[in-house]
């Protein structure tokens, strides 16, 4: 539960960082509105893939050439 | 014979290995945060045309894994050996080896 809301609160910090920098309307613009849900789609696409990809290299660390000192 | 009397080997409890098991966990996890974090400010710009990964986008994430873990076991391999500097070079007596 703690990671879901750490993932969530900087989902929404980093998609308003990227998204909003215009603050010459009060609401939300289309293109905006856009690119913030792109921006959360994409957001989860790549944490999929690194978590894939992480276990595959965590896993071949372990296995494989492990700390040679151990 | 036991030579330490009552005290025998230490064997980890099974809470000791709890502990260690969370703070593994813990170490994992903080690790593919900072990862997470890395590789999207370095492969996914800003503009978010689409939300779909692009190609490029798919590679860099993965090759940003790939290069992260060898970068980590270079920084672990470094640390060693600047450890194993110290304890050789540092003192001019031998002193029982932490860890080792």
């Amino acid at each position: 539960m703690k990671d879901f809301m750490t993932m969530y609160s900087n989902l929404v910090q980093n998609c308003f960082n990227d998204c909003i920098n215009d603050f010459t309307s009060k609401a939300v613009s289309a293109k905006e509105n856009s690119c913030v849900t792109n921006c959360a789609t994409k957001f989860m696409k790549a944490s999929e893939r690194l978590g894939m990809r992480f276990q595959e290299a965590n896993a071949a660390m372990m296995q494989g050439g492990g700390a040679p000192g151990k | 014979m036991s030579f330490l009397g009552f005290g025998s080997r230490p064997q980890p409890t099974s809470a000791q290995k709890i502990a260690a098991a969370e703070q593994e966990l813990e170490m994992v996890t903080d690790m593919f945060n900072r990862l997470t974090e890395s590789c999207r400010k370095k492969c996914l710009p800003t503009d978010y045309r689409e939300g779909e990964l692009n190609k490029g986008e798919s590679v860099c994430l993965d090759r940003c894994v790939g290069k992260f873990f060898e970068v980590n076991m270079k920084i672990s391999e470094f640390m060693q050996s600047q450890q194993q500097n110290a304890m050789a070079g540092g003192g001019s007596g031998r002193i029982g080896g932490f860890g080792a």
